[in-house]
């Protein structure tokens, strides 16, 4: 073995030994030393409030993931079916909601949902009322609904992928034989995407089971997720509850992120055909159209309602009801209570983050295209743990097994980054490998056989290559990291807040101005984000779901 | 005539990018450094509720401490109830980084992760502080009295008063169970909050020791009215902000922040339980310990007797708005307003210390089931 194969494989290996440092050995660390402290894991995970909290952790998922399914599901066949104008633009947009920070969306909420917002004013002013008539911006419809907002988009883009796939010879064909087209429906076309409706069924459970910020937004304490418990846990130290719930939810969620794998895996075999057969609106008959246009009216209503309000809520102060700049003021404000601090935090934490994670990315992405037998596999399960692992494991383990015994407690920015960087990491590389995916192999080939060397040949190919894929990878890394709150909460002290977190406390005190505002500005950082990625990609936005 | 674009040198791209990247890393961490220095933990609160703001009242505070022992003082203000104190003391236990905590309360000092991190010291200053409040707080001196507040209801005047309900000037839990007053009511989760558990612990009393029936039945039966926010700070809020939610677990001594602030008599006023034809109330009393193997023991223990200097114990009142724990110092004329810790009687008195620290998990467990929808 010569030292170039030597540096070839320790350039391999060092996004793995990053991740078994920075999150397999602390996630291990903190079940193997905590679980047996304290009451075993049995007797925590069988106590009346544990059950309870599992119990509610797992039904508002299914709950949620019902709903989301039961709405994207008509969203999906509509996108695909229905020829109208600006429709990949509608497609792009629906990344949106995917890139918002959770404590963004439920500013939205509250805004858009909550007592007097948008809908609670009209409802007075019909009524003549003038105190609050309505509000579903609390307790489960909350948590319900803000779940359902962010999870439609992901069954729309991921069914309708699906449905543009499926031959429409196929379809042709049986029609000709006499299909009625509920049999097509049921022969045809739902066995079709039935594997894109699972994926995207469990992809959305899997996220509502470890709903982080929404949950202690709308839960009030008495609804809550294992996840929030295990922070509740962490603060009241005790730590072997805390490592017993770390458990029992990896256990689940890595058999939620394989089976996904899985289930992706198999209808990405499936031919790839973009020659579905559309219909423009009004050729569909009446009853149909009315319908068309109630269901859109529900999704402007459930899915545009909440960010659009956000303006609203940056310059609306429900509790002294005036309109005012203080929020904006708030955020720029150097010094003293200031958010500007905030600001400064999450644009570094965030950047850096991003940086890494696309070094990281660039490195996994080599990993999976290699050529070693089991390296890919290795690196494709590597990407999933940051998935499956949720926020505040990390968090938890990244502080107990890294931090304090560093001493990195008292100033812990650094973990927060690496925290941001586990979580955007899945996306930068998927983004990157896509792109890797489709550089044309013979270019790779003549540069190998003009000599150029193996640094030359990645700086002068495949890099320039690659540098769409990079940035959207790295575009995604960022949107991730800005918003991230749940791990960046459980590690910060207060001189750390970002953005995200600084609205978490900002509503808890209900300084709604001050919490709009920031959101507003997190929205329009998302924006710019996914204007950048359509930019750069042209359609294939999803890719790196 | 086809140009070829001309062709960078990536490599000179990524240096450029990678060492403006490590100057900004670089200038970051320089400024965030953490030097050694003396680090005093407490919660975000700390001193914050008077004219002046947390900075400045601090600045002022301990300037003569730092000139006297040529050191930096650094008043860590952990966003957290006393709770999260202890949390991160375990969680730093092998290598402190800590000197001293201010905050740990009369119950939270009762569980054995609290003493697990303290180191007890007797200051000679305590000759000025009354041994009650030694008593009632840590008798074994892991904590040195600080502060005091008695914990009790407290309401607007202008939207309910004794004229409307009459049942304020001589409340009972009975009474705080009728729909109209639980829906009225806001609390702190005692989890996580050192009021919410001072309130939940003056219940537990008022019920097995002066009513001998079951504490948990009262709060099945406000379950779904009662209001419980995570802290101090988000229940004032909901308190001040919603009209419908006039009644709050807070302090005695709201009434003169009141009237310090917005003018006498004052439109807040304090209902404290009557059982027995006395008034009563659950008081808090706040120390002040030394860290256990912290890095300058010395000089914790110099910054312990300092937060018995009249320096320190006067600007209690008006900044902190609870009680100093030296007596001997005038209150100011607003006081006249809150509740006399002479005129109640103390539900601490009913518990005796070895029945909350060997039951307080229980009664937070049972609590919490209460919660259960």
């Amino acid at each position: 073995m010569n030292a170039r194969t030597i540096l070839n494989y320790a350039i391999l290996s060092f996004p793995f030994l990053l991740l078994i440092v920075f999150l397999v050995f602390p996630v291990f660390f903190v079940n193997a030393l905590y679980l047996f402290t304290g009451p075993s894991f049995f007797e925590t995970i069988m106590s009346p409030s544990i059950r309870f909290i599992l119990q509610f952790t797992i039904g508002q998922a299914i709950l949620s993931t019902l709903m989301a399914v039961l709405i994207g599901l008509p969203g999906a066949f509509l996108i695909a079916r229905l020829r109208f104008r600006g429709k990949s633009l509608v497609r792009a947009m629906m990344i949106v909601p995917f890139v918002l920070p959770p404590i963004v969306v439920v500013v939205g909420f509250l805004e858009m949902f909550g007592s007097y917002g948008v809908i609670d004013s009209i409802l007075m002013w019909i009524q003549g009322s003038s105190t609050s008539v309505f509000n579903l911006a609390t307790g489960i419809p909350g948590i319900i609904l803000a779940h359902t907002f962010y999870n439609i988009p992901l069954v729309i883009l991921m069914v309708s992928a699906s449905l543009e796939r499926l031959n429409p010879e196929i379809e042709e064909s049986a029609e000709i034989l006499g299909a009625s087209s509920r049999q097509r429906l049921r022969y045809i076309t739902l066995p079709h995407v039935m594997p894109s409706l699972l994926a995207s069924a469990v992809l959305t459970f899997m996220f509502c089971f470890m709903s982080f910020p929404i949950v202690l937004a709308f839960g009030q304490g008495r609804f809550i997720t294992i996840e929030a418990q295990i922070w509740n846990a962490f603060r009241l130290f005790d730590y072997g509850e805390a490592s017993s719930l770390t458990l029992m939810q990896i256990v689940i969620t890595l058999s939620l992120a394989f089976t996904y794998v899985r289930l992706t895996k198999r209808e990405n075999e499936t031919g790839k055909t973009a020659s579905m057969k559309t219909t423009s609106f009004n050729r569909y008959p009446l009853r149909e159209r009315v319908a068309i246009a109630a269901y859109l009216s529900l999704i402007v209503v459930l899915v545009l309602g909440p960010i659009a309000t956000i303006a609203r809520a940056s310059v609306y102060d429900p509790v002294a009801k005036v309109y005012t700049l203080e929020g904006f003021t708030n955020l720029f404000r150097l010094g003293g209570q200031g958010a500007f601090r905030y600001l400064v935090n999450s644009l570094f934490y965030a950047g850096l983050a991003t940086v890494f994670a696309v070094i990281l990315g660039i490195l996994l992405a080599l990993d999976m295209r290699s050529h070693h037998r089991f390296v890919p596999t290795f690196a494709s399960s590597m990407i999933l743990l940051p998935l499956g692992i949720s926020s505040i494991t990390v968090a938890y383990g990244l502080v107990l097994a890294i931090a304090v015994p560093t001493g990195l407690i008292t100033n812990p920015w650094p973990i927060i980054i690496i925290a941001q960087t586990i979580i955007g990491l899945p996306f930068s590389a998927r983004a990157i490998e896509l792109a890797m995916s489709k550089i044309d192999p013979a270019l790779l080939e003549q540069a190998d056989s003009l000599g150029a060397s193996r640094i030359q040949r990645f700086l002068f190919v495949e890099l320039p290559l690659l540098a769409p894929g990079i940035l959207v990878g790295a575009v995604f890394a960022f949107a991730m990291a800005i918003g991230e709150m749940s791990a960046t909460l459980f590690i910060a002290l207060p001189q750390n807040y970002t953005l995200a977190v600084a609205i978490y406390e900002y509503l808890g005190v209900r300084a709604y101005v001050e919490a709009g505002a920031s959101a507003f500005f997190l929205v329009i950082v998302c924006v710019i984000a996914f204007l950048t990625i359509e930019r750069i990609s042209e359609g294939s936005t999803g890719g790196a779901l | 005539m086809t140009q070829y674009p001309v062709r960078r040198d990536p490599r000179k791209m990524i240096a450029v990018a990678s060492v403006s990247i490590i100057i900004i890393i670089a200038v970051y961490a320089a400024v965030t450094w953490w030097r050694p220095r003396f680090v005093v933990y407490t919660y975000g609160s700390f001193f914050d509720y008077g004219d002046e703001g947390a900075e400045t009242v601090l600045g002022r505070v301990f300037a003569p401490f730092e000139r006297q022992y040529g050191v930096d003082v650094d008043i860590v203000l952990l966003d957290v109830d006393a709770n999260g104190i202890i949390s991160k003391l375990v969680a730093e236990k092998s290598r402190p980084l800590a000197d001293v905590v201010i905050g740990i309360d009369n119950i939270l000092i009762l569980q054995d992760a609290a003493k697990s991190v303290l180191e007890p010291y007797t200051s000679p200053m305590l000759s000025l502080v009354n041994e009650t409040f030694v008593d009632l707080l840590d008798p074994e001196h892991y904590l040195t009295p600080f502060d005091f507040g008695l914990i009790t209801l407290i309401y607007s005047t202008s939207s309910i008063n004794t004229t409307t309900h009459p049942q304020l000037g001589n409340l009972t839990f009975a009474d705080l169970a009728d729909a109209e007053f639980a829906s009225s009511l806001v609390t702190e989760n005692p989890s996580y909050s050192s009021p919410g558990l001072s309130f939940l612990l003056s219940q537990i009393a008022v019920y097995e020791k002066l009513l001998h029936q079951d504490w948990t039945t009262w709060w099945d039966d406000v379950r779904d009215q009662i209001n419980v926010q995570e802290g101090w700070d988000q229940a004032w809020e909901v308190w001040s902000g919603d009209p419908s939610r006039n009644l709050l677990v807070s302090y005695g001594t709201d009434p003169a922040y009141s009237a310090y602030y917005y003018g006498s008599p004052p439109d807040t006023a304090a209902a404290p339980f009557f059982y027995d034809n006395q008034h009563w109330a659950w008081m808090q009393v706040e120390g002040v310990g030394l860290v256990k193997n912290g890095p300058n023991p010395e000089l914790g223990k110099a910054f312990i007797d300092y937060c018995l200097n009249a320096t320190v114990q006067s600007e209690i009142a008006l900044n902190q708005w609870v009680y100093p724990i030296r007596t001997d110092l005038s209150l100011p004329s607003v006081y006249q307003y809150a509740v006399n810790p002479n005129e109640v009687s103390l539900l601490n008195l009913l518990l005796n210390r070895t029945e909350i620290s060997t039951n307080l998990n229980n009664w937070l467990d049972s609590w919490t089931a209460t919660r259960i929808p």
